[in-house]
């Protein structure tokens, strides 16, 4: 075995004998990070996806049209690249 | 009477997506009503079903650009890409590829990504069952002699890498959680694992996604280290097997003799 | 009472093993509610394309319910009502779905869903012809050889109607069921809907369903929408609580039917559980006074006997 091969042996044998301690502790502290599952605040459903109808709808929504809209976030809190806030189009 | 002819459905779908076209021929409402209403409520239950469809299994996406916005690009996406069978949970997997391309989204430039990741939330949601690794087998590893060695991954792994912090902005308009501020400065790679029943989202350190990718090839360990340093020489493997170890990603590692 | 005479003929193997009971669409959100009260529902109704996944909770909860309750599996994606060939790839997902929970009925619906290798999720309906009949009778064929059992057909909700019809609904569902030995699905609702909106009695046309056929009653709330002229158009919505005309047109086929397994089915605008079960509860009421009803026919009949 060459002397690189050896040392990626060494680091990859390190790493995986580190990680496998610190997972452990971290499992123990019941850490957010291990479990932050869509379970959290009831929203499991979320991940199921679409489900299949065999009824129809009476709220109405086929017409095309022109375009014209603009995203409107609800979520101000994220900062964009066009400043933090709304997600509307900064007027010139 | 004239002989019965084949039922054009054909023009029927075509007439049913795209509402400039006539509604089509021969066919009646009640006495004295024309069909074009009736025809129009076909019309709007696929329309709204399959954009319904889009916005459950989107959520992240839709409250990004709100309802409205969402509502109307996914008409779009919808005409021209409709389901390919009837199982509605596997509809938009080229949804991100839309939206990217989607000129009207140009300005939430990290939209493509959370909806790539929305999607694969769904696929690990109805991904086949398996016993991951425990922690205790993880440790009986011979740890000297995995450079060699191969993985073989849960199959409910998703990783998705992206310049964006699409896991943070995941996880906020999942636990409704809007109290810090999110600075777009710096990119996430997200990991995806459902080991049981719930769903693992977390972060995995840079070059993380590009070491999956190579263990999901069928590279070694080692060779899966070289792709992930050559691309990012910053790559942490300790943390990354960590986060692979908690989510509980490994499935088997074969040791070769 | 009188009791109508029925000269439908059908085989002596029923497709459904469903109890004369009330039974709700299962819908995840419940799973919760129904663990924790284990309620006293007949049985569960599932579409079939919701569990073609491999695995994860949509099985887990599938087994649970399947483990307590008779279940029932309603595809929506066969498109029997397609004048193409039947999709094998999803009728053989359908048949290992069955296989590996061996429900008490499967049912699918007399309409159309896919054209052209696209799904376009919703039931379109076709003509009622020799053409089309052709077409249905040939995929029911194939489905239950497929299946190795009977399947129930259910009417559609209609909003329009196809000059190129020979049939009427009722004829032409009874010619499938005569040529194919399938049974059917007598959804009532739909029957109420189409008759408000195609301007026909509905009470005439449960009067004239052939009821030797019906293994199962659906029922669900519609919603209402307007003509161009402002008149009434009923969408089968399955967003609220039954309606009364409904329920006493729900009635009227029990006359004609006796007690029979029972679906309320609520997908849009998902209720609190309580709120569906208190739905099939109300069914259940209908369905014991109907029992009822039977027993006193039997006794009047013993007692007649007894005297003759």
């Amino acid at each position: 075995m060459s002397d690189k091969k050896l040392r990626a042996a060494f680091a990859i044998a390190g790493a995986f004998a580190a990680a496998c301690s610190l997972a452990e502790t971290a499992q123990a502290a019941k850490s957010e990070e291990k479990c932050f599952g869509v379970s959290l605040k009831g929203k499991n459903d979320c991940a199921a996806g679409p489900g299949t109808s065999c009824a129809g709808t009476s709220k109405t929504d086929y017409q095309g049209g022109a375009w014209k809209y603009v995203p409107k976030g609800t979520c101000t809190s994220i900062v964009t690249p066009k400043g933090k806030g709304s997600l509307e189009p900064i007027a010139d | 009477m004239t002989a019965s002819v084949d039922f054009d459905q054909g023009a029927f779908v075509r007439a049913l997506l795209d509402p400039e076209l006539p509604t089509p021929n021969g066919l009646e409402a009640r006495r004295g009503l024309q069909p074009e209403r009736r025809f129009a409520v076909y019309r709007n239950n696929v329309c709204v079903g399959l954009v319904d469809a889009l916005a459950e299994r989107f959520p992240v996406c839709r409250q990004l650009v709100g309802d409205e916005f969402f509502r109307a690009m996914a008409r779009c996406y919808v005409r021209d890409l409709l389901p390919r069978t009837p199982m509605l949970f596997d509809y938009g997997n080229d949804f991100a590829d839309f939206v990217s391309s989607f000129e009207p989204a140009r300005e939430v430039p990290y939209l493509a990504d959370v909806a790539q990741l929305e999607y694969a939330v769904g696929q690990s949601y109805h991904a086949e069952n398996a016993a991951p690794l425990s922690m205790d087998a993880l440790r009986a590893l011979p740890f000297d002699r995995l450079a060699g060695a191969t993985a073989e991954l849960h199959p409910s792994t998703h990783v998705v890498a992206s310049q964006y912090p699409i896991v943070s902005i995941w996880r906020r308009h999942m636990s409704d959680d809007d109290a810090a501020q999110l600075e777009l400065d710096h990119g996430e790679e997200a990991l995806v694992v459902r080991p049981h029943l719930t769903i693992n989202v977390t972060a995995l350190p840079v070059g993380g996604s590009a070491f999956v990718r190579a263990l999901e090839r069928g590279e070694a360990f080692g060779q899966a280290v070289d792709a992930a340093s050559g691309l990012t020489p910053e790559f942490d493997l300790t943390a990354c097997l960590q986060a692979l170890f908690l989510a509980e990603a490994f499935l088997a590692v074969n040791v070769s003799h | 009472m009188e009791t109508r005479s029925t000269p439908e003929r059908r085989s002596e193997y029923p497709a459904s093993s469903l109890p004369a009971r009330a039974g709700a669409g299962f819908k995840s959100a419940h799973f919760a509610d129904i663990e924790a009260a284990a309620p006293g529902v007949g049985f569960f109704e599932i579409h079939a394309e919701n569990y073609m996944g491999a695995g994860g909770p949509p099985h887990a909860q599938l087994m649970r319910l399947r483990r307590d309750f008779p279940l029932s599996i309603h595809g929506v994606g066969l498109s029997i009502g397609g004048a193409e060939p039947l999709d094998r790839e999803h009728l053989r997902r359908v048949k290992s779905l069955v296989d590996r929970y061996a429900p008490a009925a499967f049912s699918e619906h007399l309409a159309w869903s896919t054209q052209g290798g696209r799904f376009l999720n919703d039931l379109l309906p076709l003509p009622y012809n020799s053409t089309t009949l052709a077409h249905v009778v040939a995929h029911v064929d194939e489905i239950q050889e497929t299946l190795g059992r009977p399947i129930l057909l259910e009417n559609p909700a209609a909003y329009l109607r196809f000059q190129s019809s020979d049939y009427s609904e009722i004829d032409f569902l009874l010619e499938i069921a005569r040529r194919t030995d399938c049974r059917l699905l007598l959804d009532v609702t739909n029957a109420y809907v189409s008759a408000t909106n195609l301007d026909f009695s509905a009470e005439d046309y449960i009067d004239a369903f052939p009821m030797s056929y019906v293994e199962e009653i659906h029922l669900a709330g519609y919603a209402e929408d307007a003509d161009e002229i402002g008149d009434l158009l009923l969408i089968d919505a399955h967003c609220a609580p039954v309606q009364q005309g409904v329920w006493r047109l729900y009635d009227r086929a029990l006359t004609r039917r006796g007690p029979v397994a029972t679906l309320i089915e609520w997908d849009n605008d998902i209720p609190p559980w309580p709120l569906l079960l208190e739905q099939a509860t109300h069914a259940e009421q209908f369905l014991k006074s109907r029992r009822r009803a039977a027993v006193d026919d039997a006794g009047s009949e013993a007692l007649h006997d007894g005297v003759g």
